[in-house]
């Protein structure tokens, strides 16, 4: 899966989850740029990530990601 | 010796002047000046426990460094997991031996062994709860390799002891305070200014809002069966506000002494009553603790309860909010009071409107009704809950809820010293404006009067020190030094 479809696959995610498209989808795009991604939406949209790329993170994982480029590479590691 | 004492008043000013004038050769000369000052504030708030403190600091020093030298393994989970254990046990001798052991005697007897139990003499050495969550924190981190452990003891220990922070926090992260005194710190005159703003309004909320309504609010308390339901009410109010005037009074003096020294710590509070929000409130109160446990508590047990979305996220909010009220003291009032905290979040877990980030009234001068309306119901919700944690017990707090809830909460209250309390209102009535207008900034007074003329501004702060000198009521002990 290349990094277009992973993207767009991400930004469908985050628009059902967070109900809304203010946001540019983009490497350095973190979780504090995105209005209400927050620590209560955070599990959710991980769990719809997982579910959508049949996948399973460790905690350890997440913790490290810091922008939605760690994010697609951490899913491209998984695919 | 508190930031509010004479003793402190003197202490400040030689620890400041060394550090600049003296100390001021690197880095190593800076910290070690920082270590002894702490060590001293420490023996002179509490002198019994500063080996507890030292013991805590080899101990989860040397930890540290054991876990991010084995691999990963059975014996670096065992070395990590002592050292929780390690942490978790002072913690919970000091602070929580009694509760629990009285609890469990309790719970026997009620099913018939009858045991009687004296609970132990046991001193709760000051600051306990902050630099226990900094040490735990500091070795669950590097178990997750998201910082390595440090080489350097002095630093280390200077950042557990770094006496503006060690009697009530913030509960500072290691990877925020390392790197500023690992470098030599030069003097900044703006900083240096904006930190000595911070400690003047600290100072106003502490000893005028917080020294005043303490009298009254324990006055109210303590005669609860006497009394109205609306006094009752306004006792509840008061408390609130007094809690609030004190922790974040200290938390502005811990920022403004820090500043001091140009180092920044966080900001507790980031004016907690202008939300809508039971979540927006707690993103902005005892930030320090919330981030904490958000990071350490909530977020694993949401990862592990994450198949069941939005009842895992519940389960987990009322698991971390059970945690925050058992911080605050080992007793069921503190519990009630977390458990009613997470409940609060479970309507907006379902409703999903967590997601919606409220900044109320944002580049307008007023808020608009329906923000002032949602405003005063959270005001008034954790005003309400807050009567479990003021409580002694849960019948107390449910003798004094049950008055609120009676026909004579439409009764005119009955307090006594009017006069004292209007003066009072006047004080919060005041603290609420300049809050209100800086409350996009890092602290009420940060910007306030800048632009004024030097003589206004003058004047502004003159007057702010007249009136703690002429209003502030008696010394009361620091609330949260008892967490």
């Amino acid at each position: 899966m290349d990094k277009s479809e992973i993207l767009e696959k991400l930004r469908h995610i985050l628009v059902s989850v967070l109900k809304h498209e203010k946001f540019e989808m983009r490497d350095d795009l973190s979780a504090t740029d995105v209005d209400g991604w927050d620590s209560l939406t955070h599990m959710i949209i991980i769990t719809e990530i997982e579910k959508m790329f049949n996948c399973r993170f460790k905690l350890k994982e997440l913790n490290k990601l810091g922008n939605m480029g760690t994010l697609i590479e951490l899913i491209q590691s998984k695919l | 010796m508190t930031f509010t004492s004479f003793e402190f008043a003197l202490f400040l000013p030689i620890v400041f002047l060394l550090y600049w004038l003296v100390f001021n050769k690197n880095s190593n000369t800076q910290n070690i000046l920082l270590l002894l000052s702490s060590i001293v504030f420490y023996c002179m708030a509490d002198w019994k426990f500063v080996s507890l403190l030292a013991a805590s600091g080899f101990v989860n020093f040397y930890l540290a460094k054991l876990i991010a030298k084995k691999e990963e393994g059975k014996i670096r989970k065992f070395i990590f997991y002592s050292g929780i254990v390690f942490n978790i046990a002072i913690l919970f001798y000091f602070k929580y031996f009694n509760f629990f052991v009285q609890s469990f005697v309790t719970l026997l007897n009620y099913s018939g062994v009858n045991i009687n139990f004296t609970p132990f003499h046991i001193l709760l050495p000051l600051g306990i709860s902050f630099f226990t969550f900094q040490m735990i924190g500091y070795l669950i981190d590097v178990n997750n390799e998201e910082i390595k452990p440090t080489n350097d003891l002095l630093s280390f220990f200077t950042y557990l002891a770094y006496f503006p922070k060690i009697l009530s926090g913030p509960i500072e992260r290691v990877q925020r305070f390392l790197p500023q005194i690992q470098k030599k710190r030069e003097f900044d005159y703006d900083i240096a200014v904006d930190g000595l703003r911070q400690i003047l309004w600290g100072l106003f909320k502490k000893m005028i809002i917080a020294d005043r309504l303490t009298p009254i609010v324990n006055n109210i308390f303590n005669n609860y069966q006497t009394l109205n339901g609306s006094t009752l009410l306004l006792g509840a109010i008061f408390y609130i506000i007094s809690l609030y005037a004190d922790f974040s009074g200290y938390s502005d003096m811990a920022c403004g002494v820090s500043k001091l020294f140009n180092i920044r710590i966080t900001n507790n509070f980031a004016f907690p009553f202008f939300s809508t929000n039971i979540s927006d409130f707690w993103k902005k109160w005892h930030i320090s603790l919330t981030s904490w446990l958000m990071d350490y508590v909530f977020t694993p047990l949401s990862f592990i309860l994450r198949g069941y979305k939005k009842i895992g996220l519940a389960i987990s909010i009322l698991i971390t909010f059970l945690i925050v009220g058992l911080w605050h003291g080992a007793n069921l009032t503190f519990i009630v009071f977390g458990f009613l905290h997470g409940l609060y979040f479970v309507p907006i877990i379902i409703k999903g409107s967590m997601n919606k980030n409220k900044f109320i009234a944002a580049g307008k001068l007023i808020p608009s009704a329906s923000e002032s309306l949602g405003v005063l119901g959270l005001f008034l919700l954790v005003s309400i809950t807050s009567i479990f944690g003021r409580s002694e017990n849960i019948g107390q707090a449910l003798g004094y809820l049950s008055e609120i809830v009676s026909p004579s909460l439409f009764t005119v209250p009955t307090l006594t010293n009017m006069q004292n309390v209007l003066t009072t209102m006047i004080f919060i009535g005041i603290c609420i404006l300049i809050e209100w207008g800086g409350r996009e900034q890092d602290h009420a007074i940060a910007i306030i009067g800048i632009k004024w003329k030097r003589t206004l501004r003058s004047v502004f702060y003159f007057a702010i020190v007249l009136a703690i000198f002429w209003f502030g009521g008696n010394e009361q002990q620091f609330i949260y030094f008892q967490f």
